[in-house]
Parts: C-alpha cells; sequence; structure tokens
C-alpha cells in the first residue's frame, strides 16, 4: 500500500507563536487595508447597475469610457470580463430624484443607446444587466453577517452537546479565524465581493470546521484512552495521526477546486479563488488556532475529571468506548 | 442488516434516482410559432435557474414617493394578484409572481427576449382617468404670482440660468436624458430655444411665464422640450405647488408635438376631479385605425357606462383629458355629445406592440400602489447555456482528478470509492430533482466542489482501516473497526457543515439558496454512499472471496 506521512511524529504545536504572528500579520495588513480603501463589493451590495456586454469585435475601452463619459454616465467601471470582446460596464445608480423616478433599469437603457449610437446596432449583446436598489445592497450584507453568526452559535451549541464547551469554543474561534483571513485575502486579492463569494466564504468555514472537527474527533479519543500524557502531547499525536487523512482530502477537495477555477468560467472564478484559499486557512487553523487555543482554554479552566486533565498526573481509568455520543464530561 | 437486505436498499435507492431523473411529460407553457399555449413536453425533472437558463428577475416594493402607504402588505396581496394576471396575459413560460418578505415582491420570467417591455408591463400602474381640461383660464391668473415667487426665492438664478446662457445648453440636454429617452432630438431644439426663448412666452418675462405658451385649446400650453427639466423642478417647490390655481392639476402629454423646427411637451391644466376613473372597465382592445393610428378601444360595465353618460353630457363642447397613470394620452378630443360605454385611447405615434401592451394592463385592472423595481437581473440564455457548459466541463475534469488520486493512492479500495462517488453524483442529482429544487450557478459550482470534499469519508475510513490493519488485525475486523471508529468524525462534521447549509438557505437569497439546496442534498448523498454503500461493496468482496482473503489492496 501507497503511504504518505505515515507514522510522523512532527511537533507541530511548536511553532505556533511563529505561525501566530504570520496569521495576524496578514489579518491586521488585510484588515488595516480596510479603512484606507473600502472592499471591491459586486453591485448586489453596493446597489448600482452592471451591464455585461459582448462585442462583436474588441472594442476600444477608452472610447467605451469616453461615450459613456460624455453622456453623463460619469465614473463607470468597464473591466475586461474573460476574453477581450466582452466587458462589464458598472455604473453607480445616481443619489438624484430621476433615478428614483425612473426605477433602477433606466441607467442600463441608458448605457445601451449611448454605446449603440457609439458602435452602431448588432456591434455588441447585452448579455447580462443587473440593477440594484441600495436598500437590497444593505439587506444583503445584514443577511450575510446573520448567515455567518448565526452559524456561529448554531456550530457552538451543536459542538458543546458533542463534545465540551472547550472544543466548542476552540472550534469557533479557529473558524472566526478564517473569517478574518479570508476577509483579508479577498481585501489583498481585491477579489469582487458578491453573494456567492459570500456563499463560498460559508462553504470555507463549514470546511475548516470539518477539519477541525476531524481533528478534535481523534483528540477526544486519545484523551479517553487516557494515556500518560499532556494535552499538548494528545493534540500533536491526534494531528500526526490524522495527518494523511488531511493530505489525502485537500489533495482531492483542492483538485475540485483547480477544475473549477480553470474551467468553470469568470463567473464562478472568485468564488474559486476563495475556495482555494479556505482550504490554505482551514487547514492552519485547524492546526495552529484551534489547537492552541484548546491548549489556553485547558489551562484557564481545567478540566475536573483526572482522566481528560491535561496534566501528566492524570490516572489512566479504563472504560469503554462504545459510542462516542455517551462521552461523559 | 444482512447483505441482501443492503443490496436491495443501493438498488431501490438507484431505481427511485432513475425513476426522479428520468424526463417525463409535464404540462407547460410554450411559445408556438410566437404564440404561448399549454402543451406536453418531456424533459428531465431537473429545475434550471435563472443564472442558467436565462430570463429576468425583477424584485418590486411599494413606492411611497407619492405618499405613504398605510397598510402595505395588505397593499402588496392586492398588487400581486394584478401583477400575477397581467404576467399570465403578458405569455412566458413558467413565470414565478410571488410575495418576499411583508412588502416585495418577486417576479421570475424565464426566457423573456424584451425585459424593458416586461418591466414595464409589470410595473405601470394603469391608472385611467378622465379629466375635463380647464376653461377658466386659471393658470394664467397665477402666473403673475408664480413668477413672484420665484424671483422672491431667488430661485431662478439657480436653476434657470441654463435656459439664458447658450453654453450650457449642451450640459442641461445631458440632464435631460436622464428624463426622456430621445438624446437626437432635443440636442437640434436647445440651441434655438434659449434665442427665442423670451419672445415666444405668454405673460411677459417672468422665470415661470416664459416658459409656457398658450396652446390650441383652453387648459393647454406647450412648454418647449428643452425646458421640461427645468419646469419639473419649479413644479417640485413646495412653494410653487401652494401657489398654483386650486381644484387643479397640471399633467404632462405622453408625447411631444413639434411646431415649426421646435419640439413642444404640451402641458395640460385639469380639473382635479375626475368625471370617471377606469375602475368601471370590463374590457379593453388594441385596434388600428387609418385615420388615429394604434388605439385601444375599452368598454365601460353598466354602472361606468351610465356615470360616464350624465357627466359627459354636463361637459358638451368642452375637452377631455384621458389621463393614463398622471399623463395625458393623445390630444384631448371635444365631447361632442355624451358618450357612453365604450371608448377610445389613441397610443400618438406609439407601435401596435403599445396598444397591446396597454390593453393587456388595463384588462389586468391598475394597480393599487405604485410600485418600484429595486432589484432588476436580467440573463440572456446564451450566457446561461455558457455557464451550464463550462459548470460540466469542470464537473468532469474534478471526477476525473478525484478518481485519479483516490485510484493512484487506494487502489483496489479507492475503486470502491470511485464507484460510491458514481453513486453519490446520481444520488445528489436525484435529491435535487425530488425535492423540485433549483440548479443555479452557485449550485452548479457548489456541486463540483462536493465532488472533491465527498470523498473525505471514504479517507476517514480507509485511514482508519490501515491504522487497524497495522495494529495486526485480520481484514474482517479491520474493515468492521475502521467503519465504526471513522463514524464519530464523519457524523460530526457532516452535521456541522448541514446545519451552517441550513443558515445558508434560511438567509440566503436566490442563487446563494440554490447553492445551499445542492450543499444539503450533497452531505445527505455523501454520507448514504460512504458510510452505507461502499461499507456494503466491501461486504460483498469479503464474501465472494471468504475467509481465507489475505490482502486487502488499500
Amino acid at each position: 500500500m501507497l503511504r504518505i506521512l505515515h507514522d510522523t511524529n512532527y511537533d507541530f504545536i511548536r511553532w505556533w507563536k511563529v505561525m501566530a504572528g504570520i496569521t495576524i500579520a496578514f489579518i491586521v495588513l488585510g484588515l488595516g487595508s480596510l479603512a484606507i480603501k473600502a472592499p471591491n463589493y459586486s453591485i448586489e451590495f453596493t446597489g448600482g447597475t452592471l451591464m455585461q456586454l459582448e462585442f462583436v469585435k474588441p472594442p476600444d475601452v477608452a472610447e467605451i469610457r469616453s461615450t459613456l463619459d460624455q453622456a453623463g454616465i460619469q465614473g463607470a467601471e468597464i473591466q475586461q470580463f474573460g476574453t477581450n470582446r466582452e466587458f462589464t460596464v458598472r455604473a453607480q445608480n445616481p443619489g438624484a430624484v430621476a433615478a428614483q423616478a425612473n426605477g433602477a433599469e433606466s441607467i442600463s437603457v441608458r448605457i445601451e443607446q449611448v454605446l449603440t449610437q457609439k458602435f452602431g446596432a448588432n456591434s455588441f449583446k447585452v448579455i447580462r444587466t443587473e440593477a440594484v436598489g441600495p436598500r437590497v445592497g444593505s439587506e444583503l450584507r445584514r443577511g450575510a453577517i446573520i448567515a455567518i453568526l448565526l452559524s456561529f452559535l448554531i456550530t457552538l451549541i451543536y459542538l458543546s452537546i458533542r463534545f465540551e464547551w472547550r472544543f466548542a469554543t476552540a472550534a469557533v474561534i479557529a473558524t472566526s479565524h478564517d473569517v478574518f483571513t479570508t476577509i483579508a485575502f479577498l481585501k489583498l486579492t481585491h477579489l469582487e465581493i458578491s453573494l456567492t463569494v459570500v456563499a463560498g466564504l460559508l462553504t470555507v468555514l463549514g470546511y475548516s470546521l470539518n477539519d477541525t472537527i476531524i481533528i478534535f474527533d481523534r483528540v477526544r479519543e486519545n484523551l479517553r484512552k487516557g494515556r500518560k500524557e499532556t494535552l499538548y502531547e494528545t493534540l500533536n499525536r491526534s494531528i500526526n495521526e490524522t495527518l494523511p487523512r488531511s493530505v489525502l482530502t485537500h489533495a482531492t477537495a483542492f483538485a475540485a477546486t483547480l477544475a473549477l477555477l480553470i474551467f468553470a468560467g469568470e463567473v464562478i472564478r472568485p468564488f474559486a479563488w476563495v475556495m482555494a484559499f479556505g482550504i490554505v486557512t482551514g487547514t492552519f487553523s485547524s492546526i495552529y488556532v484551534a489547537a492552541p487555543v484548546l491548549l489556553w482554554i485547558e489551562r484557564k479552566w481545567p478540566r475536573k475529571t483526572g482522566a481528560r486533565q491535561a496534566s501528566s498526573t492524570a490516572t489512566p481509568t479504563s472504560r469503554t468506548q462504545r459510542s462516542p455520543a455517551t462521552a461523559t464530561r | 442488516m444482512s447483505l441482501k437486505y443492503r443490496l436491495l436498499v443501493i438498488l431501490g435507492l438507484i431505481g427511485a434516482s432513475f425513476w426522479a431523473l428520468f424526463p417525463r411529460t409535464v404540462v407547460e407553457r410554450v411559445k408556438r410559432n410566437g404564440e404561448f399555449v399549454y402543451d406536453t413536453v418531456r424533459r428531465v425533472p431537473l429545475k434550471r435557474g435563472l443564472d442558467l437558463q436565462g430570463g429576468m428577475y425583477l424584485a418590486l416594493e411599494v413606492d411611497e414617493s407619492k405618499g405613504v402607504v398605510p397598510d402595505k402588505s395588505k397593499a402588496i396581496d392586492n398588487a400581486l394578484k394584478v401583477v400575477r394576471n397581467r404576467i399570465d396575459e403578458f405569455g412566458v413560460s413558467e413565470p414565478v409572481v410571488q410575495k418576499a418578505g411583508n412588502d416585495r415582491i418577486i417576479v421570475e420570467l424565464p426566457g423573456i427576449d424584451d425585459p424593458r417591455r416586461a418591466e414595464d408591463v409589470v410595473q405601470k400602474s394603469a391608472f385611467l382617468e378622465f379629466q375635463i381640461t380647464d376653461k377658466t383660464q386659471a393658470l394664467e391668473k397665477s402666473l403673475p404670482r408664480l413668477d413672484a415667487l420665484l424671483k422672491d426665492k431667488k430661485l431662478v438664478v439657480a436653476v434657470s440660468t441654463g435656459s439664458a446662457a447658450t453654453t450650457d445648453t449642451s450640459s442641461r440636454a445631458g440632464l435631460q436624458s436622464l428624463f426622456t429617452a430621445d438624446t437626437s432630438k432635443k440636442a437640434d431644439s436647445s440651441k434655438t430655444d434659449s434665442a427665442k426663448a423670451a419672445a415666444a412666452t405668454v405673460g411677459g418675462p417672468g422665470a415661470f411665464s416664459r416658459l409656457v405658451q398658450q396652446g390650441q385649446m383652453p387648459g393647454e400650453y406647450y412648454v418647449a422640450q428643452s425646458d421640461v427639466a427645468t419646469m419639473n423642478q419649479y413644479l417640485a417647490l413646495p412653494e410653487v405647488a401652494a401657489a398654483l390655481p386650486p381644484g387643479k392639476v397640471l399633467r404632462w402629454s405622453s408625447d411631444t408635438a413639434s411646431l415649426g423646427n421646435r419640439i413642444y411637451r404640451a402641458l395640460y391644466v385639469l380639473d382635479a376631479k375626475p368625471i370617471i376613473t377606469g375602475e368601471f372597465l370590463t374590457d379593453a382592445k388594441p385596434n388600428t385605425s387609418p385615420t388615429e393610428g394604434n388605439l385601444v378601444e375599452f368598454t365601460m360595465n353598466n354602472e361606468g357606462a351610465r356615470r360616464f353618460r350624465t357627466e359627459t353630457s354636463r361637459h358638451i363642447q368642452d375637452y377631455m383629458a384621458i389621463v393614463l397613470d398622471q399623463r395625458v394620452m393623445g390630444r384631448p378630443p371635444v365631447i361632442q355629445s355624451s358618450i357612453g360605454a365604450r371608448g377610445q385611447i389613441t397610443m400618438g405615434g406609439k407601435d401596435l406592440q403599445a396598444a397591446q401592451d396597454l390593453a393587456l394592463v388595463l384588462r389586468a385592472g391598475s394597480l393599487p400602489v405604485p410600485l418600484k423595481v429595486i432589484d432588476v437581473r436580467v440573463i440572456g440564455a446564451s450566457l446561461g447555456q455558457d455557464s451550464i457548459h463550462k459548470g460540466i466541463t469542470a464537473g468532469v475534469i474534478a471526477i476525473a482528478l478525484v478518481v485519479i488520486i483516490m485510484l493512484g493512492y487506494y487502489r483496489f479500495s479507492g475503486a470502491l470509492a470511485v464507484a460510491g462517488l458514481a453513486l453519490y453524483i446520481l444520488y445528489t442529482l436525484a435529491a435535487l430533482a425530488g425535492f423540485s429544487a433549483v440548479l443555479t450557478l452557485p449550485g452548479l459550482a457548489g456541486f463540483v466542489l462536493s465532488i472533491g470534499i465527498a470523498v473525505d469519508a471514504n479517507v476517514l475510513i480507509f485511514e482508519r482501516i490501515r491504522e487497524e490493519l497495522v495494529h495486526g488485525k485480520t481484514i474482517r475486523t479491520a474493515i468492521d473497526e475502521g467503519f465504526r471508529h471513522a463514524m464519530s468524525a464523519i457524523v460530526d462534521s457532516n452535521v456541522s457543515t448541514a446545519l451552517t447549509a441550513a443558515v445558508l438557505y434560511q438567509y440566503g437569497t436566490g442563487p446563494v439558496r440554490g447553492f445551499a439546496v445542492t450543499l444539503l442534498a450533497g452531505i445527505a448523498a455523501s454520507m448514504v454512499t460512504s458510510i452505507f454503500v461502499v461499507r456494503t461493496f466491501y461486504m460483498l468482496w469479503l464474501n465472494r472471496s471468504g475467509e481465507a482473503q489475505t490482502t486487502l489492496s488499500i
């Protein structure tokens, strides 16, 4: 049988201070730059109009821009989208009364008109239009935040029941770490934050939580065996024991992400990037955030039962482990 | 559970999946030679979202800019019926019209090819009023006051400098294109108008009166098209509104008229109280007349006809404006004799399509409250097709990569996992079809991703079996123990992911919701295949080869 990283005994947790330094620096860098410049929200969140245009032959971007400027659609963002014949035009809704009275669509109508005048009929095709009012955007933002917080709460409750509160807290802290690193990643790469990307973020959270749970499950089991070792050693052992599984699962997940990144097209690409980064940060946080946080919680609030105490003097107790669901705490 | 029952369950699931995915005949609205008819079509019962099949999504809310609506939820309920009626007549296959939350209407129109027209049909208030034009010269009497008012407020300097200075006209034309659709005509007219503006007015050089000139019938005034925006700004001022003649309303004409080389829009002063409204209308039909062009003929019910007759007989020789959504349709006709149950609305220069749409909205009834569009998405059919194509390519590649990794690493056991993966894909699609979930682009991406993550459970189990084998267990025991020990990790990780997906479903909209559903279906299918199906494969293998089996390829 082909085996990789089998029976390893690395001291992963020893490096936690270095790793904490790296990840904090990354988060500070990412979130710090948020203060300077707002992230690249999609129009779903900002409100505004987005049009995707497909030209028959590659147009001159400067020409599109000047045409729109002349028509009074100032500050429109024009971006190439995939091929050099496809472009997106993104315009903010002006706060004027006019936009209110004429509805959100009117800007896209105007863009189409002026471009038709400039480039001629049938020179391009509008293949996608989105126009979102400002209220919808703010609602979505609130919805996304509620969704993330609520998923934390539910995870906390579920893991508290299945494991215990120390594990649950460590897992949720590790997962929230991933929220911050992913936001920092989005900011630094200037990826557009759309609803799909938020869905990607939540998938990353699920994936990272998955990874943490797999390690914690092993910790739970090893603790139950009642070895004479510190929690530090148990954590290291558990991470090492689950290492082959981690490598394999991350490989298959990454393979699928790569397929999406390369083949699924422009619309899905930001989602795939988030997922690719998420696999990295999720793996990282399971080892270097969840484990150290668990150790820290243990030191602060040690458990009463001798068998699972983080001290090496704990007396091994023999107990049968039929179902993990009946784990006492 | 014995092996026989396990196999039966798996076969049953496969059978059910095929049944769920088998193309079936359904009755649908489809387009046949440009007409929408109900017909039976055969298709795979997997519903594609608007982002995959192309179409239009609209979210509408009560527009409170023209007055507060006390009970929004009830107003939306009533508006929903009207919108649904209109959409049904509009002709779209499988439209969705539903209430979202308390104060919102969601309209989904798959495969629509003229989004602007659709939006118009949904949003048009279709509030029809018949109002008599003013014969008392009320506006002329108010003009001095209006002029003085604007002068006092010094507002005239702020807003109307444009009409005096020729250099500013181009920028003003830009502003006006916000209000009106055609930019080409105005550009010419605005050059000449500012020079002539002072000469052609009714009441001297006042800021307000300079903009209007007497029309050809009582209560009719002309405003140069280039001054319409300025006029609207004046009329929006509360002081101006207060100084307008009481009991009268000002309404713009729906189209423009050209006099000489200049383009004008008519402004009508009308009696505020309509003689009758469109609530008594029973039918409306588009028609084309050789003299008046396209028009809509309408019929009133008995009560409406009676009122209409009484009111019009009192207003013989007066002019009656037909006002639709606060715009005067065509030129107000003179009332020759009392009018009964039938009448017509001329469409000006508009095409027959416009007449058809107007007849449609009049038949479906007027909206009880004005609606505004707060969210529009239009996705071209080609883009949707392209997305599906790319999604499937990515899916196939993802499957190939995962199969290579699993076979390369786990060999025979990997092959069992791959067989499990095939069933996973089948079950997931069947579950989506069975719950009539909508497959969206993010959902498709989530599905591709889940192929990579679905084997995680298999990996967990295989690694466990390896550990047990290293500990010197027999193959049968190692497999049993491997499955048992991996169980808690699989259940805990999958349940917590499912909980996250449930939250996404609850708080997500449209495409994201589709993503959450795909995720949930995937989690369920992955647990069934990895825990149950692959286990059964192992049992089958052990049974076939008997206890003699001493090596397990894993």
